[in-house]
């Protein structure tokens, strides 16, 4: 199994990414944004970083990138794609995954762990998870705010396609980091092979790193294939 | 080919709350202006060739729907002009 993590100039996430897919047993190549083709390869990750400096919007300018014609193709062939944090905000922005990441409404880059609770357990992403367990995982942000019109939001929720929410740790009030909608921390497509999520499960993937909730994830995306 | 600029204006949707325009609105009251509200958006000059102000037109509408996120935001074509 082989994944590409696609480095736009500005990624950052991109070395995290390949240490967590590795870690969970998963070849991976660094693939840059102009690349046309990402054949050979079984799934896509789009990492977290400043793509383009988040010029414009974040992620907008990294939409429009060659290679995400490919990631377009993965995401309607069913093929495993995974956009963290900027990887999210790129993913929104190619209309790949419905609604927006806004500014975090106390406008602060937020970095810190917060609590995220697994609302869905039968995606390859999820599949090793305990619904309704609340992972403890970093988010690193500025704009991170979900944002979707009511009819989208109507959808995500009816359709259950809300797949990690921002929850309390240990009981405190203020667990949602940037004001998203629903607490919304991480949505999929209506097939369920496309991710999007802010916090970063690459980086709790050693106990070195202050945590290991975001290696089950990675794990999950093999097992899946073993059948 | 003639040039134009084109002055386009991206804005949050209304509705779409703005902490940075609520950021701006807290100083200004803080310096004295009795402010009701205030937005930010995003202004884009773009020089580009076009044979006619039609087809400017019709290529300034189509950058700004390019670069504008129909999600949150709206673009207006604020003002266009062939250059000397």
């Amino acid at each position: 199994m082989k994944w590409a993590i696609v480095r736009f100039p500005g990624s950052n996430c991109d070395e995290d990414a390949r240490f967590a897919l590795e870690k969970a047993g998963i070849r991976a190549a660094y693939v840059w944004h102009t690349e046309r083709s990402l054949r050979g390869f079984d799934g896509v990750f789009l990492p977290g970083g400043f793509s383009y400096g988040d010029y414009l919007r974040a992620g907008a300018l990294a939409a429009k990138s060659p290679v995400m014609e490919e990631v377009w193709r993965f995401a309607r062939e069913g093929r495993p794609v995974i956009g963290v944090c900027n990887g999210f905000q790129v993913l929104t922005e190619a209309g790949i995954l419905p609604g927006a990441l806004l500014a975090n409404l106390n406008l602060h880059f937020t970095c810190k762990e917060v609590g995220v609770r697994v609302e869905r357990t039968d995606l390859p992403f999820t599949r090793l998870y305990q619904k309704g367990q609340v992972l403890r995982l970093p988010i690193a942000h500025a704009e991170g705010r979900y944002y979707a019109d009511g009819e989208t939001l109507a959808r995500l929720e009816g359709e259950g396609l809300v797949v990690f929410r921002y929850a309390p740790l240990g009981g405190e009030k203020d667990y949602n980091p940037n004001g998203s909608l629903n607490d919304i921390a991480g949505i999929t497509n209506e097939r369920g092979n496309v991710l999007g999520m802010m916090p970063h499960p690459e980086r709790a993937v050693d106990e070195v790193l202050g945590g290991t909730d975001g290696l089950p994830l990675f794990l999950g995306l093999v097992e899946e294939v073993a059948g | 080919m003639p040039k134009y600029q084109a002055t386009l204006l991206i804005e949050l949707k209304e509705g779409i709350l703005d902490p940075q325009g609520r950021a701006v609105e807290g100083v200004l009251k803080d310096l004295g202006h009795p402010v009701d509200s205030v937005r930010v958006g995003k202004v884009l000059e773009v020089v580009f060739p076009a044979e006619t102000l039609l087809e400017a037109e019709e290529k300034a509408k189509a950058m700004g729907n390019l670069l504008a996120n129909p999600v949150m935001e709206v673009f207006t074509l604020e003002a266009l002009k062939e250059l000397p």
